[in-house]
């Protein structure tokens, strides 16, 4: 018996709503949650997605009171929503948002916090509901999830829900993610976990599930037989901003090759999940990750390229070499690039390289995955008509310009037999974005309704933390090659693929 | 943007695909077409919401203007473009004069983007049988707007008697707010239980004659079994006529939600303070864009019909319609079977509609008779004669030819 009688799952113009529910989070002063959170619970508000009984709690060291906060959150919100300002809206969010100013070793602190809470419990009807957002630097999570223990507000019973969303990076290695692990999981149950990889709240990410197994067109190809090799790309323009300190001990390979490069891999390579639900999903990925090979330490030097970029021009502009960023020692090796060349040990992949690469500074910022197929076994035409004609591509472009390409030979027109590359597009964004949901928007609702399809598990970024390690360790007192800012990484990345008679994809 | 005066279909189509060559950049993902029927009065308006929803949806909008049909030379004008004041995709209004605008689909076929499903929206009183008008039989999707009509409700039970799956009503789009409200707040309360909730009365109310205020109380009737209706209230109503709706639940509770006059409503539940929730009034383009996010048959909609006409077996109808020809000058030679349903004084007021008007060479009675009405032949001879200066009521006839678009 339906619980609801209202709800029709053939109604489908009503919107998925959580129940009413308290969103705490840690941090709130951070840029984070200013650019990024703040906007998207006016957005959600706006869009008529929060649940009627809703409350918002921020924890910082701020000395502010909920009025102070209140302007900040308001700001923050209008100045980074995506859609149009109504004040209204605002002002019934406003009335709901609490600020809660302390320390995370302070007992007072998160003792007010709990009694914050159990108030709004019965003053907003939020019905001990409640999602605790880290937006905090990982060191500081033991203290804050010993306070939540001791305040008991982390536990699930039959009448509510707690749930808690972590930030990467989940730990520096395999060692120390599933120390982080099994201390999250202590506090929360493995369920409750929402590890947040804001990548998989595009749209296109999404959509790349959709192309896969929603038509017949692709699925054919989508394997060893006509794939000749993956490229995985995500090139950001910018250099490390303020985050020297964060990103000298982490590297691009922590930070991004880590978590989205290999969930970019994980969802182009896996198998057709049983249903399309979050526990088959993450199966299916799981399976991916944990059959992904690295290259054989006598290759690694080959296989396994990073580098750092030096001085140089960037759109018009000149850049600073990372040594000479502020807060960066100056014989730091750090690398800003790392791209490397995986297998995937499965009956569908056996023997396609898949190539993934990151980096600063690189001309344009871009993400795209690109399957390139294999050449036509024999071509009837004359050499000279098809010199021009390379391997068709498949690419999926996460951001920006989200959409499809299809690159694939067609005749020049004239009296000659010529073949040349053309491109199909298939334009999903530009725009249209601001109908679809931004990344953050989209992952906080499903952390709400309890929705895990889009959020990796703990295993799997302990698989991912498994491919990540033997590279760390071989880098480990290596020197990365350098590149200049605003090209397309070092020189040694080009080889690599050169070396099996391929080219890097321009994106 | 282009613009041509006294034209024809394939210039129309041509000049589509010329813009398409030079425009540069071209949205390439066009996924539906878009067709717009409005009033010239109305025009702007509907202009703007489909422009709204298409940069929601990456549609084609054809926008068709029908004027003067007593008019006795046809002729069509029609503004192209691409990108610009309607929108990034490509767009069309044609403006149709006299008899053609009762042929209508023969210009707007050949626009249809290929192999993507056609919307057709009646931005004006709705029609009085959708079968009547070859625009909405081509649709996959027909939205129409009671609303608009004198009296919405009379409108809404016209609608369900010419019911086929697939049509909607803006009426009904209005009240997502509202339903998603109602829905949310018994979420809340079978969450707090922990079991199932019943409804088992209840009572919406508003305007009883708000098409949209009928609908609520008519999804309510048919979700939750047991009859609610519409009864007036003293306070004044915004454009969803609901003031308030009352539920009564098993175990003795009620939940109430009022709308608070504010752009909200107070949600009053048992065991919860009071809370109060966003109801912002919509733009019509968001209205437009909400009912192009779904192009399958509305089964909701169709039961909460039923249970404010009381006509049953909506959703058992064929899905597609025939054309059925009604020539508003010469209503007795309309071939439509004069049945039981939907034979109101409506159409025979538009019937009695000045019968003076010479008729036009080439549109003849047997092709009124016999319903094929698009011969690309008596296009030709019309055009011909709309040429000459000496046509009446062309207006602007000879400015019009002199301005001509050089586009052909």
């Amino acid at each position: 018996m339906p619980t609801n009688p209202l709800r029709d799952p053939r109604d489908r113009r009503l919107p998925r709503v959580p129940e009413p529910c308290a969103l705490v989070v840690f941090g709130i002063t951070g840029d984070l949650s200013r650019k990024k959170l703040l906007p998207a619970v006016y957005d959600l508000a706006n869009r008529g997605l929060l649940p009627t009984n809703f409350a918002l709690l921020g924890f910082a060291r701020r000395d502010w009171g909920d009025v102070e906060f209140s302007e900040l959150a308001r700001s923050a919100a209008r100045e980074h929503a995506r859609t149009p300002w109504r004040e209204e809206v605002w002002e019934r969010l406003a009335n709901s948002v609490r600020f809660v100013q302390g320390s995370f070793d302070d007992d007072d602190a998160f003792d007010e916090l709990a009694s914050n809470l159990a108030e709004l419990e019965g003053s907003h009807g939020i019905g001990g509901n409640a999602a605790f957002y880290l937006s905090i630097p990982p060191a500081l999570f033991p203290t804050v999830l010993k306070q939540m223990q001791r305040t008991g507000m982390a536990e699930s019973t039959p009448d509510r829900w707690r749930r808690v969303v972590v930030e990467k990076p989940f730990g520096t290695d395999l060692a120390s993610s599933r120390q982080l692990n099994e201390l999250v999981d202590s506090v929360f149950t493995a369920d409750d976990v929402f590890r947040i990889d804001h990548y998989l709240g595009k749209e296109t990410v999404q959509n790349l599930l959709a192309l896969r197994f929603a038509n017949t067109l692709f699925e054919p190809l989508w394997n060893g037989h006509h794939v000749d090799s993956v490229q995985i790309t995500m090139a950001e323009d910018v250099g490390i901003g303020g985050r020297a300190g964060f990103y000298e001990k982490t590297g691009a390979a922590r930070d991004v090759l880590q978590n989205h490069l290999l969930q970019l891999l994980a969802l182009t390579a896996m198998e057709e999940p049983v249903e399309f639900s979050a526990e088959e999903i993450r199966t299916e990925k799981l399976k991916v990750l944990r059959a992904v090979s690295v290259p054989d330490v006598a290759d690694m030097d080959r296989f396994a390229i990073r580098g750092q970029y030096q001085q140089g021009w960037l759109a018009g502009q000149r850049a600073t070499g990372y040594q000479q960023e502020e807060g960066v020692s100056p014989d730091s090796t750090t690398e800003t690039y790392a791209a490397v060349r995986l297998g995937v040990e499965t009956r569908r992949w056996a023997g396609v390289p898949f190539y993934l690469r990151t980096g600063k500074r690189l001309p344009r910022r871009v993400t795209e995955i690109a399957l390139v197929f294999k050449r036509a076994p024999h071509l009837p035409f004359a050499p000279t008509d098809t010199e021009e004609l390379g391997h068709n591509q498949l690419v999926i472009r996460v951001q920006p310009d989200e959409g499809v390409t299809l690159k694939f030979g067609s005749k020049v027109p004239g009296s000659v037999m010529e073949v040349r590359d053309v491109a199909m597009d298939f334009l999903y964004g530009e725009q249209f974005t601001e109908a679809s949901p931004e990344a953050y928007e989209r992952l906080l609702l499903d952390v709400l309704l309890g929705d895990a399809t889009l959020f990796p598990r703990n295993a799997e970024v302990e698989a991912s933390w498994a491919v990540i390690d033997p590279l760390e360790e071989f880098w480990a007192n290596t020197t990365p090659h350098p590149y200049r800012a605003g090209e397309w990484g070092p020189r040694a990345a080009d080889a690599m693929l050169e070396a099996e008679g391929r080219a890097w994809r321009r994106p | 943007m282009t613009t041509l005066w006294d034209t024809t279909g394939s210039a129309v189509v041509k000049e589509l695909a010329a813009q398409r060559r030079t425009g540069g950049a071209v949205m390439s993902g066009v996924a539906l077409t878009l067709v717009v029927v409005a009033d010239e009065g109305r025009v702007a308006e509907a202009e703007q919401a489909a422009t709204a929803a298409a940069e929601v949806h990456p549609c084609r909008l054809l926008i068709v203007v029908r004027r003067q049909i007593e008019a006795p030379v046809p002729r069509l004008d029609a503004e192209v473009q691409i990108g610009g004041r309607l929108g990034p995709g490509e767009s069309v209004v044609m403006r149709m004069y006299g008899r053609l605008g009762l042929h209508a689909e023969s210009v707007v076929l050949p626009l249809l983007a290929a192999d993507a499903p056609v919307v057709t929206w009646w931005h004006e009183t709705p029609p009085e049988q959708i079968a009547r008008d070859a625009l909405g039989v081509i649709a996959d999707r027909r939205i129409t707007d009671s609303s608009m009509a004198p009296d919405p409700v009379a409108a809404l039970r016209n609608r369900a008697h010419d019911y086929y799956p697939g049509d909607t009503d803006i009426t009904w789009t209005r009240s997502t707010p509202w339903r998603a409200t109602l829905a949310s707040t018994l979420d809340s309360v079978s969450g707090r239980r922990g079991e199932p909730v019943r409804v088992l009365g209840g009572r919406v109310e508003g305007d009883p004659d708000n098409a949209t205020a009928q609908l609520v109380a008519g999804w309510l009737s048919s979700r939750c079994g047991c009859p609610i209706e519409v009864v007036p209230s003293p306070r004044k109503n915004g454009p969803r006529g609901i003031d308030s709706v009352t539920l009564q639940l098993d175990q003795g509770e009620e939940v109430r939600l009022q709308d608070d006059r504010k752009g909200g409503a107070v949600i009053d539940q048992p065991f919860r303070p009071e809370s109060v929730v966003a109801l912002p009034d919509r733009s019509l383009g968001e209205l437009i864009g909400e009912e192009l996010r779904r192009l399958d048959p509305d089964e909701p909609y169709s039961e909460a019909l039923e249970a404010v006409t009381g006509v049953r077996g909506l959703s058992d109808r064929p899905a597609c319609r025939d054309h059925v020809w009604f020539d508003p000058m010469r209503p007795e030679q309309t071939t439509e079977p004069r049945d039981v349903r939907g034979e109101t004084a409506g159409g025979s007021a538009t019937a009695h509609a000045a019968p003076t008007v010479p008729d036009v060479p080439g549109d003849t009675d047997e092709v009124a008779l016999s319903g094929e009405h698009d011969s690309p032949a008596d296009d030709s001879e019309e055009q011909a004669a709309v040429q000459s200066p000496a046509a009446p009521s062309a207006k602007k006839a000879g400015a019009a030819a002199a301005k001509k678009a050089g586009t052909r």
